[in-house]
């Protein structure tokens, strides 16, 4: 912290001090709710089940168990499938949202913002369930197909399938991506585009070459956003998914609950952490060879 | 913000969001005064216990669980309700966690009204005329299917492994139900088995799992598929079949020749209770024949009570096949008790749900 020369004692300690009850409640939640709880976590993974609350002895059993059974492995790489094709969907959709917003929206730029959050005046269950009376047997979308001659039965298959968590979640997840791809487009300055038109380059090239390079970090930022908690997410492969589409969270979720193994819930969850870390680590330096500024 | 930031955050993110979880599962219920009841959801309706509410206006605070397993390690994980409504499988299991406080017979006034067949369970029974249960209800577990897209199906558990309905199937997502039936449908005594018949029961379970279309505890959902024709069969209750019956859908509830499930719940007291004459003037105010009555008439589940079947008119029961003394249900019907093998069971039960 630099100190500035000739002030009086008060202005030098008064910064300190002011940082310090700053830092405190940020400090606090780090500690007791981050890495206490991040420790217990460690330490129920260790533990031996005995059916009492923190388990007993020390054990790599349950870590064995994750390795050995292939169960884990598959609905993890399921986990990852569902949650990847729930980002590149959420990007890929969100992209021209935030593009017409950071170009061309103009004086409606504001409403148009106010309309991708509206989503969120809703509870995440509330949106799981309209989903459900859309996918539903004869819910909207088979009433519509019937009525338009396109199947004579409704289809079984929107809902209670992995596309239905699919589909959920990328509409739940929209506006996480949305926004920090809008902000990083908005943060190009326009003398670029001019400059790459003035060059001779056509309004795709100037995309492809311009825009798209310098607005990956907000796409990156967008993509771990949806990313993350859509791989541990458990209410909506319960709510929409079916047998099918059990996620790692699911599973979680069973062993705190039915199943009532809560060390090896906790060591399930220090594998998923694991795993994130690792495709955060592998998309990082991917990013970073492609010359990526994130 | 950028990568670096959140790849470092993200684990400890998460393992917040579980522990937060857990704080949630273990946050203290209610205000002071009043008598927590933490019982199946659908259990809480105040036709149950009218007289508790003329006394004590606006003195109990209800919270509801789809499955006494999860309702389990909720209390475990420090959820400290007053009275609680787990079945009589799962007593065993509670008390040995060390959850559950005597109750002493001699408050309920009738008690002796409860059929001995429920008084008389072996695993409520606390000694020194206490017991760890009060009985309150029973019911049966079956197939509910659709007579008009279902013709003459067997008289079987095995309709739920049939191939042709693949897809139209769901089962009822908890240890007592479906693996209990899977058990049946193998040959294997559900209730004790050693672990190459908890492999047959696997084998069974992975058998029909790509044959459903979920594994649910959500009746309205279960109901509302079967009117919508979505579901052709499910594994229900007999309050369904009652619901659907009275819409005027065409369902029929079966009766397999393996036996119907039949299990029976009641009202335990939570260890360090500060309200147990609420407590007591509760479960006194539910097992009062009215209340019965009104569980009968409501959903066509049992009462606990000869005095509620007494006040229930005879042509109900007739319509709700409920015969007045569980004694003759239960000589056709296999009685869900305590399963040895519960933890495993259900452990494995996840497995196969998830694929493996």
């Amino acid at each position: 912290m630099p100190v500035e020369s000739g002030s009086a004692r008060r202005s030098v300690a008064a910064p300190w001090m002011f940082q310090a009850a700053m830092g405190l409640p940020g400090a606090f939640v780090t500690l007791v709710f981050i890495l206490f709880a991040l420790a217990l976590v460690l330490f129920l993974a260790l533990r031996g089940n005995d059916g009492s609350l923190l388990g007993q002895g020390f054990t790599l059993a349950n870590f064995e168990a994750l390795v050995t059974d292939p169960l884990y492995a598959m609905v993890m790489a399921r986990s990852l499938v569902i949650a990847g094709i729930v980002t590149l969907a959420t990007v890929v959709t969100a992209y021209p949202v935030a593009w017409y917003l950071a170009f061309h929206a103009g004086r409606r730029r504001s409403l148009i913002l106010f309309l991708v959050t509206l989503p969120f005046w809703t509870s995440y269950l509330l949106r799981v369930f309209a989903w459900r009376i859309i996918l539903a047997y004869n819910g909207v979308l088979n009433s519509a197909l019937i009525g338009l001659g396109i199947i004579d039965q409704p289809l079984t298959l929107f809902i209670n399938s992995p596309a239905a968590v699919v589909i959920t979640l990328a509409h739940a997840y929209a506006p996480f991506a949305i926004l920090p791809i809008y902000v990083a487009l908005e943060a190009i300055p326009p003398s670029l585009k001019e400059a790459a038109a003035d060059l001779g380059a056509k309004p795709f090239a100037t995309f492809r070459r311009v825009i798209l390079p310098l607005s990956m970090p907000g796409v990156m930022a967008g993509a771990v956003v949806v990313f993350v908690p859509t791989v541990g997410d458990y209410v909506t492969p319960a709510l929409v998914g079916g047998p099918a589409s059990t996620m790692i969270g699911s599973l979680i979720q069973s062993s705190f609950g039915k199943a009532n193994d809560w060390p090896f819930g906790a060591a399930l969850a220090v594998a998923v952490m694991a795993v994130i870390l690792l495709v955060g680590l592998v998309t990082r330096s991917v990013n970073r060879r492609a010359g990526g500024i994130a | 913000m950028s990568i670096k930031d959140f790849s470092t955050r993200l684990p400890t993110a998460l393992a917040a969001a579980v522990s937060l979880c857990a704080m949630v599962a273990a946050a203290p219920a209610g205000a002071a005064d009043k008598l927590t009841y933490f019982t199946w959801s659908g259990y809480e309706l105040p036709d149950f216990h009218k007289s508790f509410t003329a006394a004590h206006p606006d003195s109990v605070e209800i919270s509801t669980f789809g499955d006494d397993d999860d309702a389990f390690t909720k209390v475990k994980a420090g959820f400290h309700p007053d009275l609680a409504h787990p079945c009589y499988d799962k007593i065993a299991r509670w008390n040995k966690e060390g959850l559950l406080e005597p109750i002493d017979t001699a408050k309920i006034k009738n008690w002796e009204k409860i059929f001995p067949v429920f008084r008389n369970l072996p695993d409520i029974q606390a000694g020194d005329g206490k017991v760890w249960m009060v009985p309150w209800d029973w019911g049966n577990t079956s197939i509910l299917y659709r007579t008009d897209l279902v013709s003459n199906p067997e008289k079987s558990w095995n309709l739920l492994w049939d191939p042709q309905y693949a897809g139209r199937m769901a089962t009822i997502d908890a240890v007592h139900d479906t693996p209990v039936v899977a058990a049946l449908v193998a040959g294997v005594n559900p209730f004790d088995m050693s672990p190459a018949e908890l492999d047959k029961v696997a084998e069974k379970l992975r058998e029909q799992r790509p044959l459903l279309s979920s594994y649910t505890t959500d009746m309205t959902s279960v109901e509302q598929a079967l009117t919508s024709g979505e579901l052709v069969a499910a594994m229900t209750w007999n309050a369904s079949a009652v619901a659907l019956k009275k819409q005027g859908v065409p369902v029929e509830f079966m009766k397999p020749k393996e036996g119907m499930l039949t299990w029976a719940c009641g009202f335990v007291m939570l260890k360090g209770t500060t309200h147990q004459d609420l407590a007591y003037d509760f479960i006194n105010s539910r097992l009062e024949a009215d209340s019965g009555k009104a569980l009968i008439e409501s959903y066509g589940y049992g009462a606990s009570t000869s005095s509620a079947f007494a006040a229930a008119p005879p042509a109900d029961l007739k319509a709700l096949e409920l015969p007045d003394d569980p004694d003759t249900v239960l000589k056709s019907t296999v009685f869900t008790g305590p399963m040895k093998q519960n933890d495993e069971l259900s452990k494995m039960f996840e497995k196969v749900k998830a694929g493996g």
